[in-house]
């Protein structure tokens, strides 16, 4: 990490990715160039080749019919006419009898060849700089033994084939030049982007949760990156907020219990004289510590659910079974307090899962119902088959949970205003909330019109 | 109505304890030797294992989390060499799965620290005299009897009708007659609660139980014993 930071910024653009990519493309084009260069170049030169053969033989063809039509002296005027016209480059002409004596031309005579030939020829002293020329000619030898060469000077298509090369060099320096320049703009850029990143988690290493990457909008893949990164950092500053206020809920809520304790045992120093008031004094002190230590192992507890520890405990359960044995479990407690207990459990409903937990829930259900309901209500127990799966609810006849607070109540230690005073950690339900989540449950609070019906789905 | 502790377990109990916080070990030793059992206790697992397979004992409590040998371990290691002593499992993990693994490593009990001593007595107690493997088709307490195949209540005679959970509690308390059961082990036993319900429910079945059992008769049988659990006996 640190040594990428040394380096200078131009050596960090020649190293990014960007940039080899830019230099392998450029690589690649240069490869294809050559091949169309080849391509070209060899179409180029057959092509120039062959006009120039076809234009020597038409001329040679045109000579022969005007010795045909106006014999050897019309032949040789012709000739000489057209030596004189200068139009397509210099044309070399050659009429030469049988005897190998030149009749008329302006090229040395030689012994007759038909068709295509190439050949050096050596110039006179009146164009000194170009003495020697490759020529190019079309040979003939006319019915009565007369040879005729039309030839052309070959250093056209030489030219030519230089002007491909030059083209083709320039045109791959610039290619070069561009790709390479372009590289290090694109790799500069992306550069930039990666140190922008790089920042942002330092600034959020150093405390700075609020710090987002700057999106471009133009939903590239390192858009998308960023768009992934910023969500993931998101999710962990309310995961850190979560922790937060859980930490100081947990702190708030265990300075009552603590407060009143110490309060008791200091109540005991100052004030008990008797056994029996220091006795009484010491159980009211283990009755708060128990408190606590309850907080503690519900936290714990809760920690461990959402930990998924435990679904190796999972095995088949009887819901139909555990639901009557809670309710009969309650049924005492519910009458000691003037509530009715009303079951209405289907045989036979059995799902995976934790029994305990699954005990633990209804009966942190059953509990919270009985706590939170005046004297005299009414809590259901429901159980029945629902599609492929099933449906629990427990309901109750009592003042209900606002809409708005539905959702609040599954957090650890909210508690309602009016519910205070009642007894309570404020953790059960988040408990709930913990296995049925492990558990795969569905869980609604609903208005029971009045009061709250819990239903747990599958 | 309340009675001491001591009475209710009868002869010394010779328990080893393998503990390594030396606080706590010395805690539990004291407690343990002040209701007259005889407690020798090691620090580590490895003597633990030493001492466990070499001595015979009525009881062990073994922590979980112990230096050079963990309690799970020593277990399995002193099952398989055939030492046969109840073991109870002290922990700080109280989780389903923590407890289940204790239990496979044999285990016999489990109590999650931090704990009453009140229920540490009343386990060590309920191991030591664990009910001998013959099943009983009847219990009696008294005057107080239970068909355990027909599931008839009789006292002194007269019939008496309980609830199911009702005749699992007396069923529980008679099997282990004259000692303490905690409110604990009765959630444990009885309705297979491995939490604290906010609800007195033991309390309620046990005052419904009572009313059945104790009301219209002489001398009471269920008694609570203050600050620590219950108990069935037939005299103070």
């Amino acid at each position: 990490m640190s040594s990428v930071h040394r380096i200078r910024p131009l050596a960090r653009i020649l190293r990014s990715a960007t940039f080899r990519l830019t230099l392998i493309y450029a690589g690649l084009f240069v490869v294809s160039a050559c091949v169309l260069f080849a391509t070209v170049f060899v179409i180029a030169t057959a092509a120039m080749q062959n006009d120039m053969q076809e234009v020597l033989r038409t001329e040679a063809l045109q000579l022969a019919e005007i010795h045909r039509r106006y014999g050897l002296l019309g032949l040789a005027e012709q000739v000489t006419r057209r030596m004189s016209y200068r139009t397509r480059g210099p044309i070399y002409y050659l009429v030469q009898a049988p005897t190998q004596q030149v009749v008329v031309g302006n090229l040395p005579g030689m012994p007759p060849v038909e068709g295509v030939v190439d050949f050096v020829h050596d110039k006179d002293s009146a164009e000194p700089n170009d003495a020697r020329a490759k020529l190019t000619g079309f040979g003939l030898t006319l019915p009565d033994g007369t040879f005729v060469l039309v030839a052309q000077d070959a250093s056209r298509l030489i030219d030519m084939q230089h002007a491909i090369v030059r083209a083709f060099i320039w045109a791959g320096a610039l290619t070069l030049l561009l790709a390479i320049g372009g590289g290090v703009l694109l790799g500069g850029n992306f550069v930039r982007r990666i140190d922008t990143i790089g920042r942002t988690s330092r600034a959020i290493m150093e405390g700075d949760l609020s710090a987002r990457i700057p999106v471009r909008g133009n939903n590239d893949e390192i858009d998308q990156l960023v768009v992934g990164l910023n969500a993931m950092l998101d999710r962990i500053q309310q995961l850190l907020e979560g922790l937060r206020q859980v930490s100081s809920d947990i702190a708030h809520d265990l300075r009552t219990p603590l407060g009143r304790l110490r309060q008791k045992l200091e109540d005991a120093r100052e004030h008990a004289s008797t056994t029996a008031e220091y006795q009484a004094a010491t159980e009211g002190a283990i009755a708060e510590a128990d408190s606590l230590l309850e907080i503690f192992s519900a936290l714990l507890r809760i920690a461990q659910i959402e930990a998924g520890a435990q679904k190796s405990a999972f095995t088949d359960v009887d819901l139909s079974e555990l639901m009557r044995s809670i309710a009969e479990a309650y049924e005492p407690s519910a009458e000691d307090s003037q509530h009715k207990l009303e079951v209405d459990v289907a045989d036979g409903v059995k799902m995976t899962g934790d029994r305990q937990l699954l005990a633990q829930l209804f009966s942190n259900l059953v509990e919270n119902a009985l706590t939170h309901t005046p004297d005299g209500s009414t809590v259901r127990l429901a159980l029945h088959p629902k599609g492929n799966g099933f449906e629990a609810v427990v309901a109750d006849n009592g003042p209900g949970i606002p809409a708005e607070e539905r959702e609040k109540v599954f957090d650890r230690f909210y508690r309602l205003d009016r519910s205070r005073t009642t007894r309570g950690s404020g953790l059960g339900l988040a408990l709930v909330k913990a296995i049925t989540t492990l558990h795969g449950l569905t869980l609604r609070l609903e208005d029971h019109h009045p009061g709250l019906a819990v239903h747990l789905t599958r | 109505m309340a009675a001491t502790l001591n009475v209710c377990i009868v002869g010394p109990v010779k328990i080893l304890l393998i503990e390594d916080d030396s606080q706590t070990a010395d805690y539990i030793a004291k407690g343990l030797r002040e209701h007259g059992h005889v407690v020798d206790k090691t620090d580590n697992g490895r003597d633990g294992l030493y001492m466990a397979t070499g001595e015979p004992y009525d009881v062990m409590i073994v922590d979980r989390n112990l230096p050079k040998m963990d309690g799970l371990s020593l277990v399995k290691a002193a099952r398989a060499s055939g030492t046969r002593t109840p073991v109870l499992f002290l922990t700080t993990m109280g989780g389903v799965d923590d407890r289940v693994a204790g239990l496979e490593a044999g285990g016999d009990d489990y109590l999650v620290k931090p704990f009453a001593f009140a229920e540490l007595l009343a386990r060590v107690g309920a191991l030591a005299r664990r009910p001998p493997i013959v099943a009983a088709t009847s219990l009696k307490v008294g005057d107080l009897e239970v068909d355990l195949l027909s599931r008839a209540v009789t006292r002194g005679g007269k019939r008496i009708d309980l609830l199911a959970q009702e005749f699992k509690i007396l069923e529980y308390l008679m099997r282990h007659a004259g000692e303490i059961v905690t409110r604990t082990m009765l959630l444990e036993k009885v309705w297979d609660f491995h939490f604290d319900p906010k609800t007195n429910i033991v309390e309620t079945h046990i005052s419904r139980l009572r009313s059945k059992i104790d009301k219209g008769f002489d001398k009471p049988l269920l008694h609570t014993v203050r600050g620590a659990g219950y108990v069935i006996r037939t005299s103070d």
